[in-house]
């Protein structure tokens, strides 16, 4: 007993002792430098700005590269590598004049490395997730199905400094589209040399305020100043460290703290609890970002407009985000979230001005009407993932109060997916973030040619016609009541069931500075910096 | 001896090859594909991607590529982090794991064994109904509460230590102490339940009539015989620890190979999953050889032929 005592005092004395060699557990930072610590929610599955499509990934693309245009502090689209563009009188072709800028080693970047970037992005053999996006971009779409050779797509390097895209029709949000991640230069010298093991971080360069100088997976990538950014001068923060927080609650810890200076995301059921005890650090507010319920119009139940109506007027939006969400996110009734650039969304139907009871009402009328009732229930299968744990709950409930019986049917997300895209479901919850600020990057879900990616498998010509119609408009705003026109078929026909906006959601020590709450949910890490005089320099 | 274990090597190898059979079989036969992620992919993107991973051939061709490739030591590119191979992936998380778990474990037997001999000698006393408490509470307890209960307590509210992350020795307190104690309390209930059987033996008898000194039979002669059941346990329960957790590695943010061994599962990435099943089984084979030979050199009885 006494040999037991005295392992256990000797541990304690060495936990005591290790507790007392300093307070939290803040990374060293060198002297005379600042270090931004950093939670980003998820390990990057790659860095490449061809093959990535997450917004952990993002977060650091950015740091390292900058495209023709950029993203503000205040998450606005401002030219970036680009310093003025023409367009010519038709709108299919965009003269980009750049600015004298250099690569990490000193090599130039020139239009080349944007020719380069745009060619590998469609590049079958690099089997990007996201070339698609430049479809507007002349023949990209040809390569991208290897019909093609990679020189015909539609960007052309005029001089070092001057670069021409050539587009299939035009689109004015063209620069709002360029922002996006697999639009970024990449460097030809370093991609032609190391073919895929340019991204070591001994290889890789980059044309941002910062350079890859390692990357430990599940555990940190650490960035550095890049001296030869052209905008050095105004990036405060000497280093930045990403973390993949993969539990949200952990990185809560982090941040409360002071072991991070911010996390991305904290998980939305948590918003009250935050709001109350961490307000200044909270960051929750409306996201470009939708969830929807898709209903499978190839399934006979779901074919009928009545039953899809009901199923939508019979949700309790509001207690979802309200009560459910702790206000971060919002009601919604149209396909295209608020604070889109420049596009008022479609006006929401009449109902939801409705009290929820008699909503509920014309929910159970509509079915009666569709034969349905109590004893002969509407049946239906929701299937839904991970991020709808709680909801799902909530939206069986709510339907049961109608008189529909629906199942549910949790399933881990790669099994989702596959079965959305193969469109093995009935009824799903479903979500979409925005890739651009425009409202097509949620419309084009809904269009007959998208194909698998169109869950819920709607297709009405009208529409169709509409968002083809607005491809060939070149007046932005003209453009955009097109568009709502389109958004209001889709609403009329109840394609979906829009549900909630996401929220953008971060946690910002209060003494970080620069901090911008957007939309867009991009907060690019060299416009920030910390209150306090800046490290003295040994 | 030596013919023992080279029998047990050349077992070892079939055993292997049903265990990467059956995995190899049972991940494509569950539904769902690595390359689904919410986006469509043109006909043509999904099979350049097929195509460079070689998914694209008849499954029996895949798997005799996939044997052919580990037999030479290469186990593939992860299918969802695109830049890193399974070994880079295996090799940076594994050697973190191991030595947290290897350090949990060490802590384990010092603790585990010294309450476990110290309940044993007064059984039914004091001594005995607070270790038997404080196992009874260590194994029923998940790790889940126990994780964030403890950075509550010594990250929160005391400030002694991080939170999470994976830096110096202070980050490893709180996960290694996670870690260890459920071991604890299995340890010494085990060594208890040895060293309780131990001491009404015949040769414990025998050399208390010798007269030898109290501390001389416990070591000399109980605790030989008394650790045998913790050395089979060890075996497995070694390997286990030593390839990592899934909930310490993500309450604790920590670099290990257990949340990649799950999440890989969710996302279908079938290298990295295979490549863990294949050293956690080699892990196994090895690590229960070890323990019968260890047992062959604790008991007399056992001969190992």
């Amino acid at each position: 007993m006494r040999s037991a005592a005295s392992v256990i005092t000797a541990l304690l004395l060495a936990l005591a002792l290790a507790a007392c060699s300093g307070g939290g557990g803040r990374a060293p930072c060198p002297a005379g430098l600042r270090c931004l610590e950093a939670g980003n929610a998820g390990e990057p599955l790659t860095l490449d700005p061809s093959k990535s499509q997450n917004v952990w990934e993002g977060n650091i693309q950015y740091d390292l590269f900058v495209g023709l245009t950029q993203w503000n502090a205040r998450g606005e689209v401002v030219p970036g590598m680009a310093t003025s563009w023409e367009v010519s009188p038709d709108g299919l072709i965009w003269t980009f004049h750049l600015r004298d800028a250099q690569w990490s080693d000193d090599v130039p970047v020139t239009a080349g490395d944007f020719v380069f970037a745009l060619q590998r992005l469609e590049n079958p053999a690099t089997a990007s997730p996201t070339a698609y996006l430049f479809y507007p971009i002349a023949g990209a779409e040809a390569v991208n199905e290897g019909k093609a050779a990679l020189a015909t797509i539609g960007a052309r390097a005029l001089d070092p400094h001057t670069l021409q895209l050539t587009l299939t029709h035009p689109a004015p949000y063209l620069p709002l589209l360029l922002v996006h991640t697999s639009a970024l230069p990449l460097p030809a010298h370093v991609i032609q040399r190391w073919g895929d093991a340019w991204l070591d971080p001994a290889h890789i360069v980059s044309n941002g305020p910062y350079v890859l100088k390692s990357w430990q997976i599940g555990q940190r990538v650490l960035l550095a100043r890049n001296p030869r950014f052209w905008d050095n001068g105004s990036v405060c923060f000497d280093q930045i460290s990403y973390y993949p927080t993969a539990d949200a609650v952990t990185g809560e810890r982090l941040v409360q703290s002071g072991e991070y200076d911010l996390n991305y995301t904290f998980s939305l059921p948590r918003t009250r609890y935050l709001r109350q005890h961490m307000p200044a650090y909270v960051h929750g507010v409306p996201y470009l970002a939708i969830w929807y319920l898709s209903m499978n119009q190839r399934v006979a139940k779901l074919q009928d407009k009545r039953v899809r109506l009901a199923l939508s007027l019979g949700i309790d939006r509001e207690f979802l985000a309200d009560k459910l969400m702790g206000h971060a996110p919002q009601a919604l009734y149209s396909f295209t979230p608020p604070g889109l650039l420049d596009y008022t969304p479609a006006a929401a139907p009449a109902w939801s001005h409705w009290p929820f009871a008699r909503r509920q009402a014309a929910a159970r009328a509509l079915l009666r009407q569709a034969g349905y009732g109590p004893e002969h229930p509407l049946q239906l299968e929701f299937k839904y993932g991970e991020t709808a744990k709680i909801s799902a709950t909530a939206l069986q409930a709510d339907w049961r109060a109608i008189g529909v019986d629906a199942s549910l049917a949790p399933e881990e997300t790669q099994i989702l997916y596959a079965d959305l895209n193969a469109g093995n479901f009935e009824i799903a919850w479903d979500g979409w973030a925005m890739d651009y600020d425009d409202p097509m990057t949620f419309l084009e879900l809904l269009a007959t040619q998208t194909g698998s990616q169109n869950h819920s498998h709607y297709s009405s010509p009208r529409y169709d016609a509409l968002l083809s119609q607005s491809d060939q408009q070149r007046d932005l705003h003209k453009r955009a009541q097109i568009l709502a026109q389109a958004e209001a078929v889709a609403l009329d026909d109840v394609a979906v069931a829009p549900i909630i906006t996401d929220a953008a959601r971060y946690l910002v020590n209060p003494d970080i500075t620069g901090w911008v709450d957007n939309p867009t949910n991009w907060h690019l890490k060299r416009y920030l910096c910390r209150k306090g005089p800046p490290p003295e320099v040994r | 001896m030596l013919i023992f274990i080279a029998r047990r090597i050349a077992f070892a190898i079939p055993t292997l090859l049903i265990v990467i059979t059956l995995s190899f079989f049972l991940m494509r036969l569950a539904p769902g594909s690595p390359f689904q992620n919410g986006r469509r992919l043109t006909p043509e993107i999904e099979r350049n991607i097929m195509a460079k991973y070689g998914m694209n051939r008849p499954l029996a061709a895949q798997y005799l590529g996939y044997l052919g490739g580990v037999a030479h030591g290469d186990l593939g590119p992860s299918l969802k982090y695109q830049d890193k191979s399974v070994s880079d992936i295996i090799g940076q998380s594994f050697l973190k794991s191991a030595m947290l778990g290897l350090t949990a474990l060490v802590l384990a037997i010092a603790i585990g064994g010294t309450c476990g001999i110290a309940a044993a000698l007064h059984q039914n006393g004091r001594a005995d109904y607070i270790a038997t408490l404080i196992t009874t509470l260590g194994i029923c307890i998940p790790t889940f509460v126990t994780a964030p209960l403890l950075v509550l307590i010594f990250a929160g509210w005391l400030g002694w230590l991080p939170t999470a992350g994976w830096g110096g020795p202070r980050n490893l307190v709180l996960p290694v102490l996670v870690l260890a104690l459920p071991q604890i309390a299995i340890i010494t209930r085990l060594i208890r339940a040895g060293m309780i059987e131990v001491l009404r033996s015949n040769f414990i008898r025998t050399a208390r009539a010798k007269g030898l000194s109290q501390r001389r039979i416990l070591l000399r002669h109980a605790l030989p015989a008394a650790v045998l059941p913790l050395v089979s346990y060890l075996g497995p329960a070694c390997a286990s620890l030593l390839t990592g957790s899934l909930v310490v590695e993500q309450i604790f943010a920590l670099p290990g190979l257990g949340k990649f061994f799950v999440t890989s599962a969710l996302q279908r990435d079938y290298t990295i999953v295979m490549g863990t099943v294949i050293l956690y089984s080699a892990l196994i084979l090895v690590l229960n050889l070890v323990s019968d030979l260890i047992y062959a050199v604790l008991d007399p009885r056992v001969r190992l032929t």
